[in-house]
């Protein structure tokens, strides 16, 4: 990270006030667009330099587009496309009379495209103002001026005793904060395996052991509310339905590592996540849960929640933190791990919303219980998954690892829609390999999947139906690759573009070229986004050459 | 701490990393966003190289980046490192309107990396010149953002004048609120200039001196 403004910035803002990111964020809700007073304004109240706020303003979604008197955002995520391959994206355009990213001459409307509002259930989405709609009509109902709220379907759990659909109660901490010193608790959650469940599956325990050992002060826990992977809401059902899980996942995870403060990064495509996050928040501290000498424990431990602004990259990790410092939300290369020097500079330990989830339940029930909730598999705990539209039973599961992914697309959420045969699945998120119906049959397991191609990632499971052009799913991934491309290491800021130009122009692809480029991406980039994205282009060259238009 | 380059052994300070092992042992690894003055920043990833662990798993890493341990095994001539490193460069000849004048290290890292053309095409940097300063010149079309005048103005001369600006292939560079180097906090330093590996900013002399000078350079670097 660029350690002098990390430095400016830890130096004049003071905790909890509002970021560059969140200062900009709100002029461009209040005016429509930023002007070069706006920018001077952020710079003087942060203390940042006038050229680094500019800096910030030109990279997120929400600040880079004009804002009519009504803003409407289209879901440009992957779910929205195997609903529609596209259409509700130019209806909405040609009914509103506006192209994505631009205003209308009299200030009346303005479209824009954002990935993803994690409607995916429910697909198309579109969000008018605050008010989030999806499913048929969806496009027509905007045009008409009557958008409605969209429900969300109840999450479900295939295990005997759910565990991450629970609502947290907050009697983890308690018990914990009653029997075990920190460095037990810690030895606890890595008997239990936990692992990250953002995608990289990194030990959680092991983290915590960097950060702890990390000589400072003050550390810092970090929950990576940033789900950008188009096709999951996951951690958007977690922050919005089971908040106090996630609060207290933080708190015992603060505990473990001698942590004194929690931040939430809140991607600003879920406007409903913050509000729910801070209503429990304001309950825990009523509870003495949150706050100074939790129940009389001597540990004290607070949280506070920062909005983002639209990027996908946000989700790395030294992105999200460039991202809470109010900075530009690119990638750092590593060493130092945030573990290390993060947040301000200190010790920060950064986990996915799910990862948090799971520390409770491992306090509850013990690591060998836990490790247990998947029997068929050498993965501990259990996973939440979500479908698309395309399913029968859309919505978010918990399953136990192991079962086939036949089981879960075919039992669970009950086949497609229509009768409709799966033709792939796309798993985990964008950079998730793609199953071809042939190999369902795969275990929903780390080591399978691997085997296949694919991964675990995240959870989601994203069905295209067997009307889905193969060659316009490369071209929809690699627009979304290349637009998220943080613009930092070369391979990434390049590459993924060539990448897409190879499909969306008319002429055939190139094969060779193409794998020189996606050899180029996986061996350099710098983060996950360049080295992840090849994996389902990988996919598509070895399950449906026929259908890429290849040379 | 000893560490092995190309069959050599070396030794190095604690932390030291892989790029200074192997410069310490003579070896040539190019690079594009490195500039010894500043922090490695790791972007370019010009300067992989083969590492051979002592846990005996093979990777390719950016060497500016990756710190040296004890015992490690590096190999600058690693072939995948090597291609995937041409291939890089390729994918910056294709972003650039023209090829680099000759006099510029970007073209000195096409020379020495054996980079014949690129086999990508596609879009490239619009040309968008500043020349409001009396002695400083934007060439935007040819940033390649390296980050490197962004980073000599915050961590040579604390100015913090410049900054990244916009994401993915149209991320670029801009002094201030993109006004321009006078309309910034700009102190005249020449920091960046001296730093940029394209003329993307240069001195408006050297840009006329290079402009008379290197006509032939324009197509092949």
């Amino acid at each position: 990270m660029p350690g002098n403004l990390v430095q400016l910035a830890s130096r004049h803002g003071s905790p909890g006030s509002p970021t560059v990111v969140e200062l900009l964020s709100a002029a461009v809700r209040e005016r429509g667009v930023l002007t070069d007073d706006d920018i001077r304004a952020a710079a003087a109240t942060t203390g940042l330099p006038e050229a680094t706020v500019h800096g910030v303003a030109t990279f997120y979604d929400d600040l880079r587009a004009p804002r009519g008197r009504r803003h409407v955002r289209v879901c440009t995520g992957t779910a929205c496309f195997a609903a529609t391959g596209g259409a509700h994206e130019h209806e909405l355009q040609a009914g509103l009379g506006v192209a994505p990213g631009e205003r209308a001459a009299d200030g009346s409307v303005s479209l824009a495209e954002t990935v993803c509002l994690g409607f995916c259930h429910s697909a198309p989405a579109v969000r008018d103002g605050d008010v989030i709609d999806a499913g048929p009509g969806v496009v027509e109902r905007v045009l008409a001026d009557c958008a409605q709220d969209a429900g969300e379907p109840a999450a479900r759990s295939l295990l005997p005793e759910p565990a991450l659909t629970a609502a947290g109660d907050w009697s983890a901490l308690p018990a914990v904060l009653a029997r075990l010193d920190p460095e037990q608790f810690l030895e606890q959650v890595a008997d239990a395996g936990l692992c990250g469940r953002g995608g990289a599956w990194f030990p959680a325990a092991q983290k915590w052991r960097f950060a702890r050992a990390a000589p400072a002060q003050q550390r810092y826990i970090v929950a990576n509310g940033d789900e950008g992977d188009p096709g999951s809401y996951i951690d958007k059902h977690l922050m919005e339905r089971s908040p106090a899980l996630v609060l207290e996942g933080m708190a015992l995870a603060g505990y473990a590592v001698g942590a004194g403060e929690g931040v939430v990064l809140v991607r600003s495509e879920y406007p409903g996540s913050r509000p729910a996050l801070e209503a429990a928040i304001e309950a825990a501290r009523a509870a003495g849960l949150l706050g100074e000498d939790i129940l009389g424990s001597g540990f004290s431990f607070d949280v506070r929640v920062v909005d983002g602004a639209g990027s996908y990259v946000v989700g790395e990790e030294t992105a999200l933190l460039a991202c809470v410092h109010g900075l530009r939300g690119t990638v750092s290369a590593r060493p130092p791990f945030p573990a290390e020097r993060g947040l301000y500079g200190l010790p920060t330990v950064v986990h996915n919303i799910e990862t948090l989830a799971n520390v409770p339940v491992i306090a509850a029930r013990g690591a060998a219980a836990y490790r247990d909730l998947s029997p068929l598999s050498r993965y501990g705990g259990s996973k939440l998954v979500c479908f698309n539209e395309r399913f029968v039973r859309p919505g978010v599961v918990e399953v136990p690892f192991g079962v086939t992914v036949r089981e879960l697309c075919e039992g669970v959420a009950g086949g497609l829609v229509d009768g409709r045969a799966i033709k792939a699945v796309q798993i985990g998120g964008p950079l998730g390999g793609i199953l071809p119906a042939s190999l369902l049959g795969t275990p929903f397991d780390g080591a399978p999947l691997a085997a296949a191609g694919c991964m675990v990632g995240h959870g989601s499971i994203l069905a295209f139906d067997d009307r889905t052009d193969m060659r316009a799913v490369a071209r929809h991934l690699l627009a979304f690759g290349a637009d998220e491309s943080c613009g930092t290491c070369f391979p990434c800021r390049i590459g993924l573009r060539r990448a897409h130009e190879e499909f969306a122009s008319p002429r055939a692809v190139d094969r060779t070229r193409l794998e020189a480029l996606l050899e180029t991406l996986e061996v350099a980039s710098l983060c996950a986004h360049g080295s992840g994205m090849p994996a389902p282009i990988r996919s598509l060259l070895e399950h449906f050459p026929g259908e890429l238009g290849l040379a | 701490m000893r560490v092995t380059v190309d069959g050599s052994a070396v030794v190095v300070e604690p932390g030291a990393s892989v790029l200074e092992a192997a410069r310490a042992a003579g070896a040539a690894v190019p690079t594009l966003c490195f500039d010894e003055r500043m922090a490695p920043f790791g972007a370019c990833r010009v300067c992989l190289v083969g590492v051979h662990g002592p846990d005996g798993a093979d990777t390719v890493v950016a060497s500016c980046t990756t710190p040296c341990r004890e015992g490690m095994v590096v190999d600058t001539h690693d072939p995948g490192a090597r291609r995937v490193a041409r291939a890089v460069v390729e994918l910056v000849l294709s972003e650039l309107p023209a090829a680099p004048a000759r006099h510029t290290e970007l073209a000195a890292v096409v020379r020495d990396l054996g980079v014949d053309g690129s086999r990508w095409s596609g879009a490239v940097h619009a040309e968008r010149r500043d020349t409001r300063h009396p002695y400083l010149a934007f060439q935007h079309e040819l940033c390649i953002s390296c980050g490197r005048c962004v980073r000599a103005c915050d961590e040579i001369q604390g100015a913090f004048a410049l900054t990244a600006v916009g994401r993915g292939f149209d991320a670029n560079v801009a002094a201030g609120i993109d006004a321009g180097f006078r309309d910034s906090a700009c102190v005249s330093c020449g920091a960046c200039a001296d730093t940029c590996p394209t003329d993307a900013i240069t001195e408006l002399s050297l840009l006329a001196i290079a402009g008379a000078t290197e006509d032939d350079s324009a197509s092949s670097p």
